[in-house]
C-alpha cells in the first residue's frame, strides 16, 4: 500500500530529523553547545555583575595562546588552554589588586598581551593552523568524545563551586566593601571567581572560538540582567538565552552552511540589543515604587503605631 | 570590658597622613557621633578599626581584641553600614538576599541560610520598619529605605559594635528618624554604635561626639565638644546645629 502524499512530506521530515540526530557528530556537537551555555551563562552573570567582562575577553586569548601551545608541545589542547588561561588570570587579578593602578588600562594591556602571546604561538606552528583556526573561531563539529568529556567534568565542577560559593559570590557582587568589612574573605572569593571565568572561557574556546567567548560570556547575562530583579532569575534567564541562542544558531548554521560560531554570535548581540529596547528594568525603575495596596496597608500600620489608641466610644464622643 | 580603646593611632597614604596621633575611648556601649569635615579621616579611622588599613603606630582595641591581629573575629562581631552611594542600586537582589548577607560570615561555606538565620533577617527587617518589604526589589526602594535595609543586614548579624557610615546621607526625615530610633534601641540593649558624619548633625542626638580633623580636635559629651567656635574652626564656617527629628534639611 502506498503513503499518501499528504502523509509523505511529514513523515520524510521525521526521517531527515532521526537522521540528523542519531549521527554521532551532530549529537556531540549538540551536547558541547549545551554544557559551554550553561557554564558561560552562570558564570557569565558574575562577569557581568562585577564588571570582568574586559578580563573575560583577555583571558579567552590567553586560553587561545594554552591551547596552540598545547599543539605545540604535545599535549590536550584544552589543558593547554586550561593551564595558560588560570595563570593568566590570577596573575592579571594580583597585579591589578597589587599594582593599584587603574584597572581599564591594565585590562586593555592584558587583553594585547595575551593576544600577541597566542598569535605568536600562532607563528610558531607550522602543519598544524587548521588546529589554531578552529580554536580561533570555534569548531563544534569537530569536539571528539574525549574533549566532550573533558568540558562536561569542567562544567559540572564550576557549577557545583559556585553553588557552594553562592551567597558569598552574591555578597561581594552586590557590595564587596560591606563583605569584606563583615568579616568574608574578599580577595580568596575574587580570586575564585577570576579562576572560574578562566575555566569557562576554555570551556567555551573549543565551541565558539576565543573571539566570541567574551559574546557568550556576556550577552546573554547582559539581556538577561534587563528583565531580572534578583540573582536567580538573572541566571536562569541568562541559561535560558544562552542555551536557545546557541542551538537556533546551530541549525541555522547547518541550514546555511556558514560559520556555526558567527551565527551564535551574532543572534546573541542581537538578543541583547532587542533585550536594551524591551527592558522592563528600566521602564520600571522610573515609575514603580511600592504597590497602592502596600501603601495603605503601611500607614494604617504606620497609624495604629503613632496615634495613641482610643476606645470607640471615645472617638464617636468626639465626632 | 572597654568597648572601644584607640591610642596614639597615626594611619598614613603615600600621598598624605590620614590620622594623626589619634586617642579616644568609649568605655560603655554608647552612640558615638564621629564627625569632620570631607578627608577628616572619619572612614580611615574605620576601616582601621576594622583591621582593614594597618597603622604606622598606634594600637586599637574592640571589646578586647586588636583588629590587626584577631581581624576575622573582630569583623565578624561588628555590624557594619556602607555609604549607600558606594553600592550600585541596580544590582539584581531582592530585600532579603540584602538582609541575608548580614548572617552569611556566620555560616561556613556551602551551606544553606537555616531558620535561625531567616528568623533573625526577619526580625531585624521588622526593627527598621521594612517587614513588608521582604521579596521586594532591592531597586524599588527609595533612598531612605535602601538605606534603612543595610542597617538591617547589618542588625542582622546580631552586632556588638555597630559601624555607621554616613547613615544619614540623603536620607528622608521618616528613616532619619527611624533609623535614629533603632540605634538609640541597639544601644540600650548593650551594642555600642559609631556615626561616622560629614555633617555635624548626628553630633546634636548623640551620647558622646569625636570631632575630627586629621587629628582630634575635641572628644567628649555633645555639650563639651558642640560650641559654635570650635566647630568652626574646624569646617571654617558658621554652623547651625537642628534635630533630625524636627528638620529634613542639613544646616551647614
Amino acid at each position: 500500500m502506498e503513503c499518501p502524499l499528504f502523509l509523505g512530506y511529514p513523515i520524510y521530515l521525521v526521517m531527515i530529523m532521526f537522521e540528523f540526530f542519531s549521527s554521532p557528530l551532530i549529537l556531540r556537537a549538540l551536547l558541547a553547545l549545551v554544557i559551554s551555555s550553561i557554564m558561560t551563562a552562570v558564570i557569565g552573570t558574575f562577569t557581568v555583575l562585577r564588571g570582568l567582562s574586559t578580563m573575560g575577553a583577555a583571558i579567552a586569548h590567553a586560553s587561545l595562546a594554552g591551547a596552540v601551545l598545547g599543539v605545540i608541545i604535545g599535549i590536550e589542547p584544552v589543558l593547554g588552554a586550561f593551564l595558560l588561561s588560570i595563570v593568566f588570570a590570577l596573575a592579571t587579578a594580583y597585579v591589578g589588586e597589587e599594582g593599584g593602578g587603574r584597572m581599564d588600562i591594565l585590562l586593555g594591556v592584558s587583553f594585547g598581551f595575551s593576544t600577541s602571546i597566542a598569535i605568536l604561538f600562532i607563528s610558531m606552528l607550522s602543519a598544524y593552523t587548521v588546529a589554531a583556526w578552529s580554536f580561533l573561531i570555534g569548531d563544534v563539529l569537530g569536539v571528539t568524545e574525549g574533549e566532550l568529556a573533558i568540558l562536561f567534568a569542567f562544567t559540572v565542577a564550576s557549577i557545583c563551586l559556585v553553588i557552594v560559593f553562592y551567597k558569598e559570590f552574591k555578597f561581594i557582587t552586590f557590595d564587596e566593601e560591606g563583605a569584606e568589612a563583615m568579616g568574608l574573605r574578599v580577595r580568596f572569593i575574587h580570586y575564585f571567581m577570576i579562576l572560574l571565568i578562566a575555566i569557562a572561557t576554555v570551556v567555551a574556546l573549543r565551541v565558539v572560538g576565543s573571539i566570541l567567548t567574551v559574546v557568550m560570556l556576556v550577552a546573554p547575562a547582559a539581556a538577561a540582567y534587563e528583565f531580572s530583579h534578583s540573582l536567580e532569575r538573572m541566571i536562569i534567564l541568562s541559561v535560558l538565552i544562552a542555551v536557545i541562542s546557541s542551538l537556533s544558531g546551530f541549525f541555522i548554521s547547518i541550514r546555511a552552511n556558514v560559520a556555526t560560531s558567527a551565527v551564535i554570535g551574532v543572534i546573541t548581540s542581537i538578543t541583547f540589543l532587542l533585550s536594551l529596547i524591551l527592558s522592563t528594568k528600566r521602564r520600571k525603575c522610573a515609575c514603580r515604587l511600592v504597590s497602592p495596596v502596600r501603601l495603605v496597608k503601611e500607614k494604617q500600620t504606620a497609624f495604629k503605631k503613632h496615634v495613641p489608641r482610643c476606645s470607640q466610644a471615645t472617638l464617636e464622643k468626639k465626632t | 570590658m572597654v568597648v572601644l580603646k584607640i591610642s596614639n593611632l597615626t594611619v598614613a597614604y603615600p600621598e598624605r597622613i590620614a590620622l594623626q596621633n589619634v586617642s579616644f575611648e568609649m568605655k560603655n556601649p554608647a552612640l558615638l557621633a564621629v564627625i569632620g569635615p570631607n578627608g577628616a579621616g572619619k572612614t580611615t579611622l574605620l576601616k582601621t578599626m576594622l583591621g582593614l588599613i594597618k597603622p604606622i603606630s598606634g594600637t586599637v582595641e574592640i571589646l578586647g581584641m586588636n583588629p590587626f591581629k584577631e581581624g576575622a573575629k573582630v569583623r565578624r562581631i561588628i555590624g557594619y553600614v556602607p555609604q549607600r552611594e558606594r553600592i550600585d542600586p541596580t544590582m539584581p537582589v531582592l530585600v532579603k538576599d540584602v538582609v541575608l548577607m548580614g548572617r552569611t560570615p556566620k555560616l561556613p561555606l556551602g551551606a544553606w541560610f537555616r531558620t535561625i538565620d531567616l528568623e533573625a533577617a526577619k526580625e531585624a527587617l521588622s526593627l527598621v520598619g521594612m517587614e513588608n518589604y521582604w521579596d521586594e526589589p532591592y531597586i524599588h526602594l527609595s533612598g531612605g529605605q535602601q538605606q534603612r535595609v543595610l542597617i538591617a543586614r547589618a542588625l542582622a548579624s546580631n552586632p556588638k559594635l555597630l559601624l555607621l557610615d554616613e547613615p544619614f546621607a540623603g536620607v528622608d526625615l521618616t528613616s532619619r528618624s527611624l533609623i535614629l530610633d533603632v540605634i538609640r534601641h541597639k544601644v540600650k540593649e548593650g551594642v555600642g554604635a559609631i556615626v561616622v558624619s560629614h555633617n555635624p548633625e548626628p553630633a546634636s542626638i548623640a551620647d558622646l561626639v569625636l570631632l575630627l580633623n586629621v587629628e582630634v580636635m575635641a572628644f567628649g559629651s555633645k555639650d563639651d565638644v558642640l560650641k559654635p567656635e570650635l566647630i568652626q574652626s574646624v569646617y571654617g564656617m558658621p554652623v547651625i546645629l537642628g534635630l533630625p527629628n524636627l528638620s529634613g534639611d542639613d544646616h551647614v
